[in-house]
């Protein structure tokens, strides 16, 4: 820890309070949130947690941050203290099982299911706040800010959220190696050596806003971030979406928001719970905090075993699928429409139509009978290889490379290889392995689509 | 992947606008205006960085795309990026109140950024996320958007939508 934590180099101020950060609570609670969720059941090494990603994520900041005071004049330290800390508490919000809670939230309304809001406000109140107050009355504010993404854009900020940020630097080189996989590897020192700041342009819409610096690649590197886009582009088959993983997840959010439903009825009784266990009183008091952080991994682990024996069919039957790693079954669609149709029509705006008819009729046939365990479960998502673009797209959302004329190029343009990624899509379904009515109307209903494919 | 009934009710916003939105930023914010006035399509939305925003209506725009009730068009900026222009050829709804169709075209063709501005103090109101005054928290969290004179744009943007007559009245804002 003391390698993290260095108090021979740097600022020795910041870098006490940050120490002293890592002691709280909320830090804490992340030894008990692994940053995979469900990744061990197919990859029996992933389990390092959130702290362990966290700390990561600093040090690589400040390798980052590095870059930064070599290319930024003047270099203000203390825009780079704010992002230093935002970089070491910016996952503190994350729930058990991470983005599978974020779901059950979003299925129920649970609005601190969501990791930013509870990141955001752990930071602004509460422990963490009270040691960032050393450093300013307003730090821990300035904190919140960037973690959240409010406040002026940066080559600051950018540290913490930016396609070449130490999150992802980080968790991209951590989870591979704890998967224990081979590919996906990335060059990450020649990606620092050849790490630059220059300006580039931003709007919304169709109206400019000026320019604002960020990291962009010298025209050496430029092999270099076509591996690292790639790497992530392969981590999603094969790691964040293993179609095992997923199914474990879709099973407990299933699980879960059938618990907080029993719970929110009035019948606790039949969830094997006590009234007195954390996930109990979160679902009575979902927009308390003190009751969003009492939870974590363990606790739901812990949970497993009790609710394995609750009155309530569908949460034992649930439970019990999860604590003995007794998946459902997957059928994967687009799969089936590469086998019928070629793998070019994969990607195609008819396989997106033919996946949102097949998910309709999935759902008007397996329309949940109540009290007993859902028959199919489907699982759709979409991802592109560079960060989520939500609205207006511009260079800040691409790679940027700097030619040897001195111009900036989207990696796009450089890489064919890249130019040619289309974003992965899935469309799985899944289903009790022992219910072959279910198995055999799943199948029915997809064959029956596929069949109708247009032109 | 939204389902059909979704990604209609997201064409139905861009056909009440008269066929035609510029911007994703611009499709979004509107939408949020529509909701809180009690005229929307029934999509939540949360605070991100860029002000209100739902993956709800992100997700059925994407669909309505998918599905061939509307177009997405995307068209370079002249500052170097990119921007959505969505269409539809949709015939109106004589159902649709007439305030809905009102701010939908009175946001239509607002400034982004000023609507961006806008929707933003509106959130943080009706969220309660800001201690003080609402635009003097949104200038906080959005000092470059809200510079040269956007921020009084926004007011003044804001200040026009709200003299129309609405199921839940749009709040003062100061």
């Amino acid at each position: 820890m003391h390698d993290i934590i260095d108090f021979n180099v740097g600022d020795v101020h910041l870098e006490r309070v940050l120490w002293r950060v890592i002691q709280t609570r909320p830090f804490q609670r992340l030894r008990r949130v692994k940053q995979l969720g469900f990744s061990d059941f197919v990859y029996p090494g992933a389990t390092h947690s959130r702290l362990l990603h966290s700390l990561g994520v600093f040090h690589t900041a400040r390798i980052l941050m590095d870059v930064v005071r070599k290319y930024t004049h003047p270099f203000e330290s203390a825009k780079a203290d704010q992002a230093l800390a935002a970089a070491l508490v910016h996952d503190v919000g994350h729930g058990p099982f991470s983005h599978a809670f974020e779901d059950v939230g979003r299925r129920l309304g649970l609005k601190l299911a969501d990791h930013e809001l509870v990141s955001e406000t752990l930071i602004r109140n509460g422990e963490i706040s009270a040691e960032f107050k050393e450093l300013g009355s307003g730090f821990a504010d300035d904190v919140a800010d960037i973690v959240s993404g409010n406040g002026s854009s940066s080559v600051y900020s950018a540290v913490v959220s930016s396609q070449f940020d130490a999150d992802r630097l980080d968790y991209m080189r951590r989870d591979r190696m704890m998967a224990g996989t081979e590919h996906s590897g990335i060059d990450f020192e020649w990606l620092i050596q050849n790490l630059e700041v220059a300006d580039v342009a931003y709007g919304v819409d169709e109206t400019s806003l000026g320019q604002v610096q960020t990291f962009v690649l010298g025209p050496k590197a430029i092999f270099a971030a076509e591996a690292y886009v790639l790497g992530l582009f392969q981590l999603y088959p094969t790691v964040y979406f293993h179609k095992a993983t997923r199914g474990a997840e879709k099973l407990y959010v299933e699980l879960l928001a059938r618990a907080v439903t029993l719970v929110r009825d009035g019948s606790t009784k039949m969830t094997g719970l006590a009234a007195s266990h954390p996930l109990v009183k979160f679902a009575k008091d979902p927009e308390n905090i003190d009751c969003a952080i009492a939870l974590d991994d363990t606790v739901v682990w812990g949970a497993l075993s009790l609710m394995a024996d609750a009155k309530d069919e569908c949460l034992a039957t649930l439970a019990k699928r999860l604590r003995d790693r007794k998946l459902y079954k997957c059928i994967d669609v687009r799969t089936c429409i590469a086998h019928e149709k070629g793998d070019a029509a994969v990607g195609s705006p008819e396989a997106d139509r033919v996946c949102a008819d097949i998910r309709d009729e999935i759902a008007a046939w397996s329309d949940p009978q109540t009290g007993s365990a859902p028959r199919a479960l489907v699982d759709q998502q979409t991802r592109s290889p560079y960060k989520k673009i939500t609205e207006t797209k511009g260079p800040l959302d691409q790679i940027n490379i700097r030619t040897d004329g001195g111009h900036l190029v989207d990696l796009a343009q450089r890489s064919k290889v890249v130019a040619e990624l289309q974003a992965y899509k899935l469309f799985r379904v899944y289903h009790d392995g022992d219910d072959f009515e279910a198995k055999s109307k799943i199948k029915q209903i997809v064959d029956a689509r596929i069949t109708k494919w247009q032109q | 992947m939204a389902t059909v009934e979704e990604a209609r009710r997201a064409a139905a916003i861009i056909r009440d606008a008269g066929g035609r939105v510029v911007g994703r930023t611009r499709l979004q914010k509107m939408a949020f205006i529509l909701e809180a006035a009690g005229l929307g399509s029934g999509f939540p939305f949360k605070y991100k960085h860029y002000g209100p925003y739902s993956e709800e209506l992100s997700n059925a725009s994407r669909t309505a795309a998918i599905l061939g009730l509307l177009n997405e068009t995307e068209l370079p900026a002249s500052w170097g990026g990119l921007f959505s222009t969505f269409e539809v050829n949709m015939p109106p709804d004589p159902n649709i109140p007439e305030s809905r169709r009102r701010i939908a075209q009175e946001t239509v063709s607002s400034d982004a950024i000023a609507l961006e501005l806008a929707a933003t103090a509106l959130f943080l109101f009706l969220a309660r996320l800001t201690p003080s005054d609402p635009w003097s928290e949104t200038k906080r969290r959005k000092p470059e958007k809200a510079a040269n004179g956007r921020l009084d744009q926004a007011r003044v943007l804001y200040e026009r939508i709200r003299q129309i007559q609405t199921p839940i009245p749009l709040p003062p804002l100061g």
